[in-house]
């Protein structure tokens, strides 16, 4: 991502972009889906950075998150392994990469843990979620800084995987009497659908894994 | 057949949602009344006015980019909701009925939509304990797009739900931006409006679905038509995290299912979880002429499903599941408390 347009992606999170501006940003973030990946990544960090949560945040930690947002989880996969994930995975792929980073980590670290789980093994995220309060950004900043740590269990690898169709039925069926969960999120199920079904989710997680 | 104790609202983006929810909030103070002028002004232009808008929705560290157009046209609202990510991905609403294109998994969903007031004229109604589990107010003007916007917070007093903040554009109160946030201050969904126009008259041809249905697998989730069975019916949450209540009880036939689960609602007035319970799908009797297809084995553990969470378990050899816009643990909490009861029991539920 250029300094511009990480300005002005800044600014547009910030509210502060100019609406002519900001149509030609969404015009490009529409045509190349690898800023939009940065973007999301971006508007996670950014936020959770001006929320203010995270406490002391090292001068490391913030170089880090420079990094990820300069797009170098891309460099994490291997070229080969892009070509292999399709186009439903390839969003999860994203979010499996990126968690390579320490900042991914921490800011994803709840989506970490939670990912679909045997019921024995809930009740550890469940304790290992409880650790994770606020008023002990030392925790996550160090969770953040193993990188071996950061690298998801890939939701697909569990062998307790609550199959995507059934939930997305259940949610489909929730989202009628829901206030929130309107159908856009009928619709962000459909999508992790797609991801959810794709086999290669684990190989592909290896792979951000094994790469330097 | 699905019997809604309260009314309830059923469909626009979830901003939409937040807000008809939120502007029914009981009055609390002068800062809680301006908010809630500001979200009721908010429910009027998303329920009434045409618009026609981009917008980003961020979740789970994705991106992904869609367009809403919504147009009030001789008393009929007609939707449509596109991602323009290259998936193809439609949902159009009519009065009446949802349709769901979805391309790229060779599908059409169609489900019909009844509860289809007038938003303002079904605002749920909420007891006065909402105020216990959450603060609402206004806070100072800021810039959303380059629009002048008022700032709207909505911030639970406990773990068990999600807060919002809201950022409504000061000349015509649609929200420009949209964030849900847990309880530890991080954004866990967002919504950001990059263009939004606000035209007289829209076409047809913009709530025309662009995507072509040849080749497409169609399947129609309609009502239930039966009510659960007498066992399933029994079934209710015996424990409730702080401030929900059940507010529906009824049944649903989900996709891919022969018999009608029970279907439980409960809400705290603004977040809301599904309970659904099931009999087993392993070893139930079938017919002798008939090829079962391979039992499913119950479902156990959590997920994440949009900006909420679903949680499933096995209760008395029934399959439970709670579903809801809410922190992990709310999902886990009323997933493991559903019991049977006995009819004195069920009452109190």
């Amino acid at each position: 991502m250029s300094e511009q347009i990480r300005e002005q992606v800044s600014a547009f999170l910030d509210g502060e972009l100019p609406s002519a501006e900001a149509e030609l940003l969404l015009k490009r973030l529409t045509r190349d889906a690898e800023l939009r990946e940065s973007f999301g990544r971006y508007a996670l960090i950014g936020e959770s950075l001006r929320g203010g949560r995270l406490g002391s945040i090292t001068q490391g930690f913030t170089s880090r998150v420079n990094r990820a947002i300069d797009g170098e989880p891309a460099t994490l996969t291997p070229p080969g392994a892009k070509s292999r994930v399709s186009r439903g995975w390839r969003s999860l792929a994203g979010v499996a990469v990126a968690a390579g980073v320490a900042a991914i980590a921490i800011v994803s670290y709840q989506q970490r843990v939670i990912a679909p789980v045997s019921l024995a093994d809930s009740k550890g995220a469940a304790a290992a979620m409880a650790q994770n309060v606020p008023g002990s950004p030392a925790v996550a900043v160090k969770t953040g800084e193993a990188l071996s740590y950061t690298v998801p269990q890939s939701a697909a690898a569990s062998p307790m995987l609550m199959p995507a169709a059934r939930l997305t039925n259940y949610v489909f069926a929730h989202s009628k009497y829901s206030a929130v969960m309107g159908q856009n999120d009928v619709l962000n199920d459909l999508l992790s659908e797609a991801d959810a079904e794709q086999p290669q989710s684990s190989e592909a997680s290896q792979d951000s894994r094994a790469a330097p | 057949m699905i019997i809604p104790l309260r009314s309830r609202t059923a469909w626009l983006v979830p901003c939409a949602m937040v807000g008809v929810l939120l502007a029914s909030l009981p009055q609390r103070s002068l800062a809680a009344d301006d908010a809630r002028e500001w979200l009721e002004r908010m429910n009027r232009a998303l329920a009434t006015r045409n618009y026609d808008g981009t917008f980003f929705h961020l979740s789970d560290g994705r991106v992904e980019t869609m367009r809403i157009v919504h147009r009030v046209h001789a008393g009929r609202v007609t939707e449509r909701l596109v991602s323009l990510d290259g998936s193809g991905r439609e949902f159009v609403r009519n009065n009446d009925e949802l349709t769901c294109y979805l391309p790229d998994q060779h599908t059409v969903l169609v489900e019909p939509r009844q509860d289809r007031g007038p938003f303002l004229g079904s605002l749920p109604q909420f007891g006065s304990d909402v105020n216990e589990f959450y603060h609402i107010e206004a806070l100072d003007r800021s810039r959303v797009l380059g629009h002048p916007a008022r700032l709207i917070v909505v911030t639970p007093t406990d773990q068990y739900r999600f807060g919002y903040r809201l950022w409504l554009d000061e000349t015509t109160a649609m929200p420009l931006k949209t964030q849900l946030w847990d309880s530890h201050g991080q954004v866990i969904e967002q919504i950001l409006f990059a263009r939004l126009d606000m035209p007289e008259s829209i076409p047809d041809s913009d709530l025309t679905p662009a995507a072509s249905t040849e080749g497409m697998h169609w399947v129609r989730q309609g009502p239930a038509s039966d009510p659960a069975s007498p066992a399933l019916s029994a079934y209710r949450a015996s424990e409730l995290p702080p401030g929900f209540h059940l507010t529906v009880a009824g049944a649903q036939t989900l996709g891919g299912a022969r018999i009608p689960a029970a279907h439980l609602v409960y809400s705290d007035g603004l977040a809301t979880v599904s309970v659904f319970v099931e009999a087993p799908r392993v070893g139930a009797p079938v017919s002798a002429d008939k090829t079962e297809p391979a039992p499913e084995p119950p479902l156990q553990g959590l997920a994440r499903v949009g900006s909420g969470f679903a949680f499933s378990t096995v209760v008395q050899g029934h399959q439970v599941t709670a579903v809801g816009e809410v922190p992990a643990q709310t999902v886990e909490f009323i997933a493991h408390s559903v019991r049977s009861l006995s009819g004195s029991d069920l009452a109190a539920h």
